[in-house]
């Protein structure tokens, strides 16, 4: 079996997070490949929501919208998520009343659904347990249909209640009693002596990041799905010593960061796209006081409220050409739970050197999925502050600071550490920061900051290409999550039969834009084409600016990542 | 004015030096901005506070057009949003004291949030109010502190709106400083000022500012025939805040300034903050590498 796709479904609050969780965690030590992401409503009680988990041996990336087994925890997602199985597929309950389901089981026996079913709430009484443990017993359901050995599952049960003595004992009776009383199904393939990878989702690997070079206060107000990076650093402070401090709003949120970034230590803070929207005001102002600034955007659907727990590649534009007046911008997304950890950390880099606003995009998709990754590499990003060297304090000049240079980068020192001083001044001003309204010197005070845009692009990293370089059958161009289904349509065999080369240019520094090797992609490759996700392919603009055209665009807005399957149905009808 | 003050900054006149500047000032004549920036430079002097231990935040408008005429490092920021900015840039680094200016507009209508929040956090910052009742630097419209029936820029027929009484708002918020001052009077200031400089928490100073130009219903001899020292009125406890209470209702016959309140035994925000308990360093000198393994919690 090369992809093992479960859903677990389950009212919001039935315990469906941790029984996903401790199967996650489970398969990723046997040491398979995991991806697993939640879909929820915007409430907290109530109202089916889900967990989707796919494993494999070989590297994975991204979801397959199809389902092989479905664990249904209540009624309602049996109903709601029923459909989603495929033919043939393996549906478990724990339901009581069958009466109840009957049109259900009748629909699964049409499709040739394998039922394994247990009386799961009476099981767990039996075993002396409460009413939520009948979840373990599920669990241990479909760890047997599975084919896992049971000591993987049972460690993390152990883990998740090591505090509770008491409740270890009898959620591994529960996990037995749904163990020992089904079928097993599927054999799943695992590696016998694979690297220990860890599994962490985005927003988690972000938190590590931040910390891993220097960020020591975190500032935030609450947002979906940005949250819970502050629930992260909240949870690590006492370990790590970082300031964090939930705020009384974005606006302030972004000022506090700036404030604390211009004394010179490192922090950032984390909201989503209508967050943003009340801090592009200092972002205008740490362009024109060229004082570093790291934001990151984690994106859902908008406008306005939109689909709050959803996934959406939808706010760069609102990245790059936020804030009123022009100045040196860079833009930086991420696309999974590994380059989240080192890309947070080239944008303080970028940050402090450049002198300017550095915005960071994720998405839901990525800052709330987990994902098995390699172990990060805490040396990987060496931390460059961009401040003048000790030695040169001393004989530094007022007029250093905002010197007029060719790049338009000027010197940079922290307030209090030489003699000399300057006026971080929002007014236009001299090189000494005081106010100037003069034509000559404010044209080329003007100037100097935007001249850091081209110095930038000279020294960004290029594109990265995945498959080969050349010739492709079909080629793609994008950033963030799209990565992730492209990549695994590249490690496929085939394509439902069909023998295709793919190839993929993506992009983790977008804005300024880096052009040859992205013109070098349309030379070499025929038919190239824009995944992205939203409506109006806000890159692809980007792109086709200068003038490439792409052949054809993918797109999506519905909430949802890419699947497998989206890639796939327009693979097969554009080559 | 203390013959002893004048003495000290006598000696102390290289250090008062390094903040004057040889910009043009381009205040009205008779604004109150003279008087408060020659406060805080006497008071930094005598608190022997140097020009690489302290920062100075502005805000946007007439008090914030000081931003560059005060030589030392200075932030011009954004309108509204001083107290974030300053309390950010406080926290980074205890070592430098952080004084943030911010206009009636400002503080009591665009930021008034930050304000009530920086109250409550007790940021370590000291902040100055200049209250000059009206939008200066946008050609004299009404604020949120203007006397009701004031014939303003865009309230030709005065204004209707009840003014708001910025210190009952602040002390309804348990702060920990709060003083008031009259632009008129800089000796007064400048000691008002120096114990907000020796204050480790928020401190509040608001300045009753006269502004010769568009306020004409409470011009400096308005303020000068009712202010009242707060040292000759009799049985009243600054360590009492029913006391402030009932003295600041008043903003039309006895004007009280002086330090109105303080609560020394509250624990500012850096005392209290989650994470930072028993750490003597400074944000700004710990940029480094921190591992922590993605299973670790504090």
């Amino acid at each position: 079996m090369n992809r093992l796709k479960i859903k677990i479904g389950g009212e919001s609050g039935s315990g469906l997070l941790s029984i996903g969780n401790i199967l996650v965690d489970a398969l990723n030590e046997m040491g398979l490949n995991v991806v697993a992401d939640r879909e929820y409503p915007s409430l907290i009680k109530g109202l089916p929501s889900c967990f989707i988990i796919n494993a494999a041996k070989r590297e994975i990336n991204s979801l397959s919208k199809e389902i092989d087994i479905l664990l249904a925890i209540d009624k309602q997602s049996l109903v709601h998520y029923f459909d989603d199985l495929k033919d043939g597929g393996i549906l478990i309950h724990g339901y009581e009343r069958l009466s109840g389901i009957e049109d259900i089981l009748k629909k699964a026996e049409g499709k040739n659904i394998k039922v394994v079913h247990l009386k799961a709430r009476e099981t767990a009484i039996a075993q002396g347990g409460k009413v939520l443990m009948s979840n373990t017993v599920l669990l241990g359901m479909l760890w047997k249909v599975i084919g896992c050995d049971p000591k993987f599952a049972e460690l993390q049960l152990v883990k998740k209640f090591e505090d509770k003595q008491n409740l270890i004992e009898i959620n591994v009776k529960c996990f037995k009693a749904g163990f020992e009383n089904v079928e097993k199904i599927l054999e799943i393939e695992y590696p016998k002596n694979a690297e220990k990878k860890i599994i962490i989702d985005g927003n988690h690997a972000i938190a590590l990041g931040g910390i891993n070079c220097g960020v020591r206060a975190y500032y935030a107000y609450p947002m979906s799905p940005a949250s819970s990076i502050l629930t992260h650093m909240a949870e690590m402070s006492e370990k790590t010593g970082v300031l964090v401090k939930q705020v009384e709003d974005e606006i302030s949120t972004v000022q506090m960061v700036l404030g604390s970034m211009f004394m010179g230590t490192r922090a950032f803070t984390a909201t989503s796209g209508g967050g943003y929207d009340l801090m592009t005001e200092t972002v205008s102002l740490a362009g024109m006081i060229e004082c570093p600034l790291v934001v990151v955007i984690a994106q859902r659907p908008g406008p306005a409220t939109g689909l709050p727990t959803w996934t959406m590649q939808g706010d760069l534009n609102l990245a790059c050409y936020s804030s009123h007046g022009e100045f040196t911008r860079l833009v930086i997304s991420v696309s999974d739970s590994e380059d989240a950890f080192y890309l947070i950390q080239e944008a303080f880099n970028y940050a402090e050197e450049i002198q300017i606003p550095v915005i960071v995009l994720t998405e839901k998709y990525i800052a709330e999925s987990k994902m098995s990754v390699p172990k990060f590499d805490i040396e990987k990003v060496p931390i460059k502050r961009g401040l003048v060297k000790k030695e040169e304090l001393a004989s530094l000049k007022n007029s250093d600071r905002y010197a007029i240079t060719e790049t338009g980068v000027s010197k940079r020192w922290l307030p209090g550490t030489a003699g000399a001083y300057y006026f971080a001044n929002g007014d236009e001003h001299l090189e000494d920061g005081s106010l100037t309204e003069e034509s000559l010197d404010a044209s080329e005070m003007y100037a100097k900051r935007l001249r850091k845009t081209d110095y930038l692009r000279s020294i960004l990293p290029d594109p990265e290409i995945y498959g080969n370089e050349k010739d492709a059958d079909i080629s793609f161009v994008g950033w963030g999550s799209s990565k992730r289904v492209i990549k695994d349509i590249i490690n496929l065999e085939n394509i439902l039969g069909k023998k295709l080369k793919v190839n993929y240019l993506h992009f983790s520094y977008l804005f300024p834009l880096k052009e040859e090797k992205l013109k070098k992609f349309f030379e070499d490759n025929h038919n190239v084409h824009l995944i992205e996700g939203n409506y109006t392919g806000q890159f692809g603009e980007m792109v086709e600016k200068i003038g490439l055209k792409f052949k054809n665009k993918l797109l999506k807005f519905d909430g949802r990542p890419f699947f497998v399957e989206d890639a796939i149905s327009y693979i097969l009808k554009n080559v | 004015m203390d013959k002893n003050i004048l003495q000290k900054l006598a000696e102390n006149s290289e250090k008062y030096m390094q903040f004057e500047t040889d910009r043009m000032i381009t205040w009205c004549g008779m604004c109150g901005n003279f008087g408060v920036q020659n406060a805080l430079k006497r008071a930094l002097t005598l608190e022997n506070i140097s020009r690489n231990e302290v920062l100075f935040c502005y805000d946007i408008g007439c008090s914030g057009n000081g931003s560059d005429k005060i030589e030392g490092y200075t932030i011009h920021g954004l309108h509204g949003r001083v107290i974030s900015l300053a309390a950010g840039a406080a926290i980074a680094n205890s070592r430098i004291k952080v004084i943030a200016e911010a206009g009636d507009g400002a503080t009591f209508s665009e930021g008034v949030n930050h304000l009530i929040h920086g109250v409550r956090n007790d940021y370590p910052i000291m902040f100055l109010h200049h209250n000059n009742q009206n939008y200066g630097l946008t050609t004299g419209q009404a604020s949120a502190c203007t006397i009701k029936g004031a014939k303003m820029n865009g309230a030709p027929y005065g204004v209707y709106e009840e003014p708001l009484n910025p210190l009952q708002i602040v002390l309804s918020l348990n702060p920990s400083f709060v003083a008031r001052c009259f632009s008129g009077d800089v000796p007064h200031m400048t000691s008002v000022f120096q114990e907000a400089l020796k204050h480790k928490g928020f401190a509040f100073v608001e300045v009753l500012q006269s502004c010769p130009t568009y306020n004409k219903e409470t011009p400096e001899d308005w303020y000068r025939e009712r202010v009242k020292f707060i040292e000759d009125k009799k049985d009243y406890d600054v360590k009492n805040i029913w006391d402030a209470r009932k003295i600041v209702d008043d903003q039309e016959k006895e004007i009280y300034i002086g330090v109105l309140y303080r609560n020394e035994e509250r624990e500012n925000f850096l005392k209290c903050v989650q994470g930072r308990k028993g750490l003597e360093t400074e944000l700004v000198d710990e940029v480094e590498r921190v591992v922590i393994s993605p299973a670790e919690r504090g």
